[in-house]
């Protein structure tokens, strides 16, 4: 547990980050490498590692990292449209139907999609919860995050080894 | 060889996401996927309106920076196929790659010139195609360390 506590503790500062609606948009790019490049610093310092830190360490530490701000973002995510009945999907929706009409696709098509949009909103506005959009999360969640914090990883070892070279 | 033969086609797949509207019309069934894929970049960008490249009323899925950087990396993927990238690249180049791009978010968010979809996207290309040659290395460099245990 001790060798993943800095991906614990870098995900669940990205997952919570992750789910604060300004600093979401702000921040998009940066919260998951960042989250990466601070779980191997955090790894190095408590550690207490004085030589250059191995490639598979790094992608570990960020695929590790990634994993856990998917789920603690996630949970916070599902949590939070539980309590408040509404996501951002809700709030978009009447815009998205607007989108969906003005499509050049087949109405047929367009229609499914209108009903399962409009199930899912219903759904949200009910029970505060819909199986289909909390796994479509999940499952974003689980193949981004992983790549994007272990793409900071990457990057964050050059600097790492960097300054433990020049130390 | 296979790994970045994998690597550019991981790559292109995740680019050609980003134009998924613009294929909607030609395969009607992606229509389908779009809330999903629509909702994937969204993790990894703020997708303002304004922001998004539009052309004939199709917009990319990310915003012009976002857009540059993954084609810079898409076509540095491209690019590693065919040539040689020396090994042990020096961090001054990331860095330098990544004050244009840092100088325009400055400067626009300053005021002292509007937001360019163009200069966003130019400057993420030039980041976007150095910053994957580190990522190249690094997963070149894992899977030598992980042959070498072997």
């Amino acid at each position: 547990m001790k060798k993943n506590l800095p991906a614990l503790v870098a995900g669940f500062a990205a997952g919570v980050l992750q789910v604060v609606p300004v600093i979401k948009s702000f921040s998009c790019l940066i919260i998951l490498p960042l989250a990466g490049i601070f779980a191997l610093s955090l790894y190095q310092k408590s550690n207490k590692i004085f030589t250059p830190i191995d490639t598979k360490t790094a992608v570990i530490t960020g695929l590790m990292t990634g994993l856990f701000a998917a789920l603690f973002g996630t949970f916070f995510e599902i949590i939070i449209t539980l309590i408040t009945k509404t996501n951002d999907l809700v709030y978009v929706v009447n815009d998205l139907y607007a989108f969906i009409e003005s499509f050049p696709v087949d109405e047929t098509v367009k229609s499914q999609v209108i009903a399962l949009t409009e199930d899912v909103v219903n759904s949200i506005k009910t029970t505060g919860f819909s199986f289909l959009y909390s796994m479509s999360v999940l499952v974003n969640n689980l193949i981004i995050n992983p790549v994007f914090a272990m793409i900071g990883a990457l990057i964050g070892l050059k600097f790492i080894n960097s300054k433990i070279r020049n130390n | 060889m296979k790994i970045k033969i994998f690597l550019f086609f991981l790559i292109l797949l995740w680019t050609a996401g980003i134009f998924i509207q613009f294929f909607i019309p030609g395969v009607n069934e992606l229509f389908y996927a779009l809330p999903f894929v629509e909702r994937t970049y969204a993790t990894v960008c703020h997708q303002q309106p304004e922001k998004l490249i539009t052309v004939n009323g199709f917009h990319t899925l990310v915003c012009a920076r976002c857009t540059g950087i993954y084609l810079g990396a898409f076509i540095s993927s491209f690019a590693v196929l065919f040539l040689k990238i020396k090994n042990n690249l020096n961090l001054k180049y990331l860095l330098i790659a990544a004050v244009p791009l840092a100088g325009d978010v400055l400067l626009y968010s300053l005021g002292v010139y509007p937001y360019s979809k163009t200069v966003a996207a130019v400057t993420g290309f030039l980041l976007g195609s150095v910053g994957f040659l580190y990522i190249h290395e690094g997963i070149m460099n894992l899977l030598k360390q992980t042959n070498k245990r072997n």
